[in-house]
């Protein structure tokens, strides 16, 4: 189809924080959907449907939660459907946002992602944390994987320790990710961990789940995100003079379990467990969409998902940004920086600007919207070529990934 | 006179009843805790109150029983094979997920080697008292598939991936992917 046809034209978002109890999740919802709409210029009765990314019920405390925050937000009367595809859920509801637009059954949509987390709370060590991960990790498989300890951290540390053995990526590299984006989250505002960190830092955290420790892995944290979408012909009716345009949408997910990932099966030319396949697949189709067959030379910035510093190693790869294995030099070589020829993350990714998960592919979308427009202040990289791609990934073992491209 | 749809539900709602809920046993625990430590609820900028959301289940294992009985009356590990396209599905599929053909049972070797590995030093609730623990995605020499399962490290720190394993049975098996593990050979 043609390209030009959907824009983002509304940004809006909370601050990220670890937890903000002065707020339920239908509040943030309210706060980031004002600040958007009010940067897009319309009001809420303008918009004709809605689509609600959040996660995890066990977080909100409320299974539909998304019915509740429609109300809340006055749109009773409109459509309104719900995507939860684990961390991947911001950018899979943006493509869902995307599709109502597209296919003509709205003119304006509302993209609405928000989270809560920490109010969690376990009761026997006095803590969040534990009992966030538990509220994760009943999204592995409950048969299978579940009961011999699965949860988020490990299953992608196991999808790094075999990247490790097949490419010889290393610790060290992974941190050089880390050291990147806690820096970058200094100039972001919204972000959770600004945090100035050296490689002997990230080395000798506490060990979390081998190869990760403490600060290659981001933290869970609570917010909203919101963007507004409008066809072609209601940008020129409303006059948007910034509008940026969704140049292309990929999306795959692998196979859930893991361990049935080979090179013998049909995603088996992009590799096995140590290789995003799903990464790769869903990139081969929104550069096909977006006409773009040089990423690293047609690209002025990426937003990457950054759950774990190891991830965004193998994700330079999945992208195309450098070869296979190449994910380790191409930090070293600081491509990705945000003063390199391929800025990723600078927001803070995940690790910088924190893990609100129905929140986080939004706000990366919204980074590149806000990047290519040049409202990103201190953090303003280079637009020359008026291009950029986020990244948004969940599930186990990284099941869930989608791809967008953004230009102006 | 016939009784009223009232009369039958207030005379029937006390024998229904067999034991007290298990969900207030929980509630007993959380309040003794708030007694030792009340100040772990805000109630000056906002209000907290603990909570919880509670099921339980009696849960069928489907077409994959027949893998859980195997392994609690026998200690062997099984799997399915497609009947055309011959992939060796471990854990068990009882339909092939390839090409849609029908599957049969076959014994999976207890034989088997490391794909990748981590060990965890930091969990979830419910694991938080058992780290460290190493767990593997674990393929058997005769499968198309790995399986994630725990591995007894012998003193190591961690599961080199390529290493060799066996499958080792626990004497008191309930039927569950926990009644086995492998060990580092
Ligand atoms: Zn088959």
């Amino acid at each position: 189809m043609d390209k030009k046809e959907v824009a983002v034209v509304g940004i809006g978002q909370t601050k990220f924080r670890a937890r903000i109890p002065e707020k339920s999740y239908f509040e943030l919802a309210f706060d980031a959907t004002k600040e958007a709409l009010d940067n897009a210029g319309i009001s809420h009765k303008e918009v004709d449907s809605a689509v609600f990314g959040i996660y995890n019920d066990l977080f909100e405390r409320q299974i539909m939660p998304d019915t509740y925050i429609q109300d809340y937000l006055g749109l009773y009367g409109k459509s309104g459907t719900r995507v939860t595809t684990g961390g991947a859920t911001g950018g899979y509801a943006f493509r869902a946002a995307y599709a109502e637009v597209a296919s003509g059954l709205s003119d304006i949509t509302l993209l609405i992602g928000v989270e809560k987390a920490q109010d969690n709370f376990d009761w026997s060590q006095y803590k969040s944390t534990p009992e966030v991960l538990k509220s994760i990790a009943y999204s592995a498989d409950m048969t299978w994987e579940f009961p011999v300890g699965a949860y988020a951290a490990s299953s992608y540390a196991l999808l790094a320790t075999a990247h490790m053995k097949k490419y010889g990526t290393t610790e060290e590299q992974a941190a050089l990710v880390s050291i990147k984006n806690h820096s970058n989250a200094f100039k972001n505002p919204y972000a959770q961990s600004p945090l100035k960190l050296s490689v002997k830092d990230v080395m000798d955290s506490r060990m979390i789940t081998y190869p990760f420790k403490m600060y290659d892995c981001s933290l869970y944290t609570e917010g909203a995100s919101v963007l507004v979408l409008m066809n072609k012909d209601t940008v020129k009716k409303y006059k948007i003079s910034d509008p940026v345009w969704v140049m292309g949408i990929g999306s795959s997910n692998d196979k859930s379990f893991t361990g049935f990932r080979s090179v013998h099966d049909a995603l088996g030319n992009y590799g096995d467990i140590a290789d995003l396949r799903n990464h790769y697949e869903a990139a081969r189709i929104a550069y096909k969409m977006a006409g773009i067959s040089n990423p690293f030379k047609e690209l002025d910035v990426a937003e990457l998902h950054d759950a774990f510093s190891f991830t965004e190693l193998q994700a330079y790869e999945a992208m195309g940004f450098t070869t296979r294995g190449g994910g380790g030099r191409f930090i070293e070589e600081g491509h990705s920086l945000i003063d390199g020829d391929l800025p990723v993350s600078p927001s803070g990714g995940l690790l910088g600007a924190g893990h609100a998960v129905g929140a986080t592919g939004v706000m990366q979308i919204g980074e590149v919207a806000k990047q290519l427009k040049g409202e990103a202040g201190e953090r303003q990289v280079k637009i020359e070529k008026g291009r950029g791609l986020a990244h948004s990934i969940g599930g186990p073992g990284s099941s869930y990934a989608t791809v967008t491209i953004l230009g102006v | 006179m016939p009784k009223t749809s009232t009369e039958k539900a207030r005379e029937t709602v006390k024998k229904e009843v067999r034991s007290v809920p298990i969900e207030k046993i929980i509630d007993e625990v959380i309040d003794k805790q708030l007694k030792v430590n009340p100040g772990i609820v805000e109630k000056d900028k906002y209000f907290e109150i603990p909570d919880k959301i509670v099921m339980f289940y009696k849960y069928s294992y489907g077409s994959q029983s027949r893998f859980f009985k195997t392994l609690k009356e026998d200690a062997k590990l099984s799997g399915t094979k497609c009947s055309k396209c011959n992939f060796v599905y471990f854990p068990p599929r009882a339909n092939c997920s390839e090409c849609y053909s029908d599957v049969e049972w076959i014994d999976i070797s207890n034989e088997a080697v490391v794909l990748s590995s981590t060990t965890v030093w930091y969990s979830n609730s419910e694991f938080f008292d058992r780290v460290p623990f190493a767990m593997a995605y674990i393929k058997p020499v005769n499968a198309d598939t790995a399986i994630l399962q725990r591995i007894e490290l012998n003193d190591k720190e961690y599961a080199e991936p390529n290493s060799k394993v066996m499958a080792r049975f626990r004497k008191e098996r309930r039927g569950a992917i926990s009644d086995f593990w492998y060990e580092l050979l």
